[in-house]
């Protein structure tokens, strides 16, 4: 062995280090893109919504599947899987809104524009007034905007938004609650009257 | 207190998302029409589905097989990067010593032809040589080492 390694050039060498590097990724090509196919538009849909920047959502969507391919760990079920990308996912997103903190929007989609919120001065006035989404999320901590995401868009279990998000499950509905009673109001134009 | 569930929100989500919300679910909307729990999950998940679905459509991802090629590249850019770091250290290493080798050789040349003017006397200096073997070794070293280090710093320095 030892006689075979110092005949190595280095190149050669690298080169068998480089091989072995993808030989360790998490999946093999067919499954990883099996996976991808399945996955990476309901993340990206997540992670433009929660980061509200749609080429930061492109970042880091590439960059989950790859720290995913790259941890080296094993799982039990497609669904445990599926949480653990979602939460490398939530904390590269994390990781991002500290590192730009104050900065985080949400832009509106072009489809929202037309919605009637003119301007922020309007909003406690008419109750009538259908609050754009966008905006409203953009009001939230990133923490609810993630729960929320997860519970009604994405559909998602108490148990799986816990598993996503490293909470405990006891504590998801009452922060949800939370949550979610912060955003229909702000939704609703009714804030502090509800529930 | 208050009420932070209620036993009928799996029913008025599973309406929402099947699209029977309102007017296939009277009776539930009845429901929903005095219960707040109710009321602020029709208002979240609705608008959530909504949004969720105009996302859907605007997302443009990557196929798969970029997506993999991207990572397989990176995977093994990282592994060189890795794997090189001990040839890069090994060789700033060997460059230094080689330095701090031309480096004493010189200072005792200039030492020794400070202490001894006369080896710079072109008639005298095969006898000088001669006469003192210290000084014929340094000049054969200064001679092997003018030769030997451009070539080994080419192969210290080169990357292949």
């Amino acid at each position: 062995m030892f006689s075979r390694d110092v005949t190595l050039t280095d190149v050669e060498r690298l080169d068998r280090v480089a091989a072995r590097a993808v030989e360790t990724l998490q999946m093999d090509e067919d499954t990883f893109r099996a996976f991808y196919d399945r996955m990476a538009r309901p993340v990206w849909v997540y992670l433009a919504r929660i980061t509200g920047d749609r080429a930061l959502a492109d970042d880091l969507l590439q960059e989950s599947f790859y720290r995913f391919l790259r941890a080296e760990r094993s799982f039990d079920s497609e669904s445990h899987r599926r949480n653990y990308l979602y939460r490398i996912a939530t904390n590269l997103a994390h990781d991002r809104h500290r590192s730009r903190r104050g900065i985080v929007s949400v832009p509106v989609p072009a489809e929202h524009e037309t919605s009637a919120l003119a301007s922020h001065d309007d909003v406690a006035g008419d109750a009538e007034r259908r609050t754009d989404l966008g905006r409203a999320m953009a009001k939230l901590k990133p923490r609810e905007r993630e729960m929320l995401w997860l519970a009604y868009a994405h559909g998602s279990s108490h148990e799986e938004i816990a598993e996503t998000l490293g909470l405990r499950r006891a504590s998801i509905k009452m922060l949800l609650f939370r949550a979610r009673r912060r955003l229909a109001a702000l939704l609703t134009g009714q804030p502090g009257q509800r529930a | 207190m208050t009420i932070i569930e209620c036993p009928r929100e799996s029913d008025v989500l599973d309406a929402v998302a099947s699209g029977k919300w309102p007017h296939r679910v009277p009776e539930l909307a009845g429901h929903v029409a005095s219960c707040a729990v109710c009321s602020d999950v029709v208002a979240v998940a609705q608008a959530m589905r909504a949004d969720h679905e105009v996302v859907w459509q605007e997302a443009s991802i990557p196929s798969s097989g970029q997506a993999w090629w991207r990572a397989e590249m990176r995977a093994r850019h990282e592994a060189i990067l890795q794997a090189s770091r001990p040839i890069a250290i090994a060789q700033g290493a060997a460059l230094l010593i080689a330095i701090a080798v031309i480096g004493a050789i010189g200072w005792l040349g200039w030492t020794w032809i400070r202490q001894e003017p006369s080896i710079f006397d072109l008639s005298s200096v095969s006898a000088q040589a001669l006469a003192s073997p210290l000084a014929l070794s340094l000049v054969v070293a200064l001679l092997t080492l003018a030769v030997i280090a451009p070539v080994a710093l080419y192969l210290v320095l080169s990357d292949e």
